[in-house]
């Protein structure tokens, strides 16, 4: 009966009502939307990663550390007899690390030299395009990214050279042929570098099926391994990725806390007017054998009823923002897809999962609860004869 | 006698065939010529780009070929800026930011100054009779000098060139050319050394071009203004001290 109450009286309060609703729905759209938006990237880098870097995870040379380039040169080793079954399987694939040089149009341009088994399947780069057909040639084919194309200016086709050192530290240079440009939306394997072959960069570094990282097709096939190498989940190599979406969503947050505190204020300033305008129907409640408690249970519903008719305009009128954004995405500033983050190169698109919008709406429900139960102290103290009189 | 000339005519003809001095011979004292227990120079690295040239000055202090210490003295952009070698370590101070920089990995492979050498190449001064086997080729002519040819080969693994041909004075011992090759036979630096000037006792080239080839541009011109061999110069010249000084 006080639902039922609780909801007649909303419709009463006609534009009022109305008000707070849209206020209430436009909050809970952004709000989700803004969730979607970070959980569509967490979950574009995630996959991306996977398919084109880290596989179900990688084991690491121990003395590799991505942000030290003073380590690359030294951090390879033998593959573990372990996980060679797995690469000449398939299921894992290495990949040799090293620093290097190469002169587009004649400028000298600091880059880092991956080498890997052209006849891979595991991660999306195009290796196909690094077969050697002539063993006796001197060029080798190299695959290198969208983004390092266009700074250093270089096309399918064009043939510059490429210098490294040795492990001994001795120089040694090729020539190379753009074999491939690849599309990928993962900066990390396209900034500053050059794809060969795997077998070739090993001869050329004067090792021999040496391997910097060796990244595995499933967790199935995670073998314990001790010495050299060791395993570095998926997990652990999108932390700075996750990290860095947390401190956006966080922002993000912020913003809708204010919102959400703003539209908390509409409601507490609408229950407020409510409670002085129907002190007459309060004693009249009250009168009729009401108790306080359930008046007090009236004026908090009709609150929480504005976050249940928010939430319905927001499944209608925010429908077609989630659905554009689910399938078309969200496409990030130039500027920040430059900066080499996982997941920004393509548009974000939006991804609500079913925990986020229950966890969004009971927020939402909760606050909207809160600022409508605050003002509604003032009927516990209220005696039935000061209400009929008007008194509150 | 018949049979004295039969057996001393050939050993003269061959003997006449034989240079006076072995490559190894060369190479020390080319060695002995470039390398002196101190050195202090005042130089000027004349940088040519495709855009401009610009010019540097510098004061260097070096120990060997192992240890030196070189500081910028103008244009007023780089003054201040200073470089310290010790064997396989490299620092550099930066009087904008007031830091000592360790040169290493990558960073190592970067131009200095935008000219033709990279600071890899301040590291790979070594000892040419030590570190090289050399065998002598067809003598040349260059620069209007007789020269004596020599192909160097790396004696071990670990030095940044494995060969090397140089171009060497025939009268005063001094290389006048000199090209650096990769493993893979690959001509990857040259250098032209000019202005050949007697100091003391040794000659001394004091114009040097580096040329990267694989680099477009026509090179860096190194002109050493004054140059003095074997002074004493102090041992904090020579420690990370003096980069902040």
């Amino acid at each position: 009966m006080i639902l039922k109450l609780a909801a007649k009286n909303i419709i009463g309060n006609g534009w009022r009502s109305l008000i707070n609703i849209l206020i209430l729905s436009i909050v809970l759209t952004g709000m989700v939307w803004m969730q979607g938006i970070y959980d569509g990237w967490g979950r574009a880098a995630r996959r991306q990663m996977r398919d084109w870097e880290f596989g179900a995870g990688h084991y690491e040379h121990k003395d590799f550390d991505k942000y030290d380039s003073f380590t690359w040169d030294k951090s390879n080793s033998k593959i573990p007899a372990e996980l060679q079954g797995l690469v000449e399987t398939g299921k894992a694939v290495p990949i040799l690390i090293s620093a290097g040089v190469i002169y587009p149009q004649g400028r000298l341009t600091p880059i880092t030299i991956k080498g890997i088994p052209h006849d891979q399947e595991i991660l999306e780069i195009p290796t196909e395009y690094l077969r050697v057909d002539d063993q006796a040639g001197i060029i080798l084919p190299a695959v290198i990214g969208k983004q390092m194309a266009r700074s250093t200016h270089l096309e399918e086709g064009d043939i510059l050279t490429m210098r490294w050192k040795d492990v001994h530290g001795a120089y040694n240079a090729y020539d190379i042929q753009i074999a491939r440009i690849m599309a990928t939306p993962v900066s990390t394997i396209d900034n500053s570098q050059v794809w060969v072959d795997f077998t070739h960069l090993n001869e050329a570094k004067a090792l021999h099926n040496s391997a910097t990282h060796i990244v595995i097709r499933d967790n199935s096939d995670l073998i314990k391994l001790e010495g050299d190498f060791r395993f570095i989940s998926i997990d652990e190599s999108m932390q700075g990725t996750d990290a860095m979406i947390n401190v956006k969503r966080m922002g993000g947050n912020m913003i809708f806390a204010l919102l959400l505190f703003l539209a908390m204020i509409a409601i507490f300033d609408t229950q407020i007017l409510a409670i002085f305008k129907r002190r007459r129907e309060i004693g009249t409640l009250i009168a009729l054998g009401m108790t306080k408690r359930q008046i007090v249970k009236l004026f908090t519903i009709e609150g929480c009823l504005y976050s249940v008719f928010a939430a319905v305009a927001t499944s209608i009128l925010g429908l077609p923002l989630f659905i554009y954004f689910g399938v078309s995405g969200y496409k990030t500033p130039q500027e920040m897809a430059n900066l080499s983050v996982a997941g920004t190169a393509e548009p974000i698109k939006c991804y609500y999962s079913p925990a986020m919008l229950i966890t969004t709406f009971i927020l939402v429900m909760l606050v909207t609860a809160l600022a409508s139960w605050l003002p509604t102290y003032r009927i516990a103290r209220l005696k039935a004869t000061d209400a009929l009189l008007g008194k509150v | 006698m018949k049979k004295i000339l039969l057996i001393i005519l050939p050993i003269l003809l061959f003997a006449g065939t034989i240079p006076a001095i072995t490559a190894a011979e060369i190479l020390s004292k080319v060695d002995e010529n470039m390398i002196a227990k101190t050195t202090k120079s005042t130089a000027r690295m004349i940088v040519e780009t495709r855009r401009a040239t610009r010019t540097m000055s510098t004061v260097s202090y070096a120990k060997g070929n192992d240890i030196a210490y070189t500081e910028y003295t103008a244009p007023a952009r780089e003054k201040g800026t200073k470089m310290l070698k010790i064997k396989d370590d490299l620092w550099l101070y930066d009087p904008s930011t007031d830091r000592v920089i360790q040169i290493s990995g990558n960073m190592l492979k970067q131009s200095v100054m935008g000219s033709d050498l990279s600071y890899e190449d301040f590291m790979d001064e070594v000892e040419l009779a030590k570190t090289y086997t050399a065998t002598l080729q067809e003598d040349t002519v260059y620069d209007e000098r007789s020269c004596y040819v020599l192909s160097l080969a790396a004696k071990t693994d670990n030095l940044a060139y494995s060969k090397r041909v140089i171009y060497v004075d025939k009268e005063r011992l001094v290389p006048l050319y000199q090209e650096l090759y990769a493993k893979s036979g690959k001509k990857l630096k040259t250098m032209r050394m000019s202005k050949v000037t007697k100091i003391k006792q040794r000659w001394y080239p004091m114009q040097v071009v580096f040329k990267d080839e694989l680099k477009s541009g026509s090179g860096t011109t190194m002109i050493i203004d004054e140059v003095s061999f074997d002074i004493k110069i102090p041992d904090y010249y020579f420690s990370k001290a003096i980069l902040r000084k």
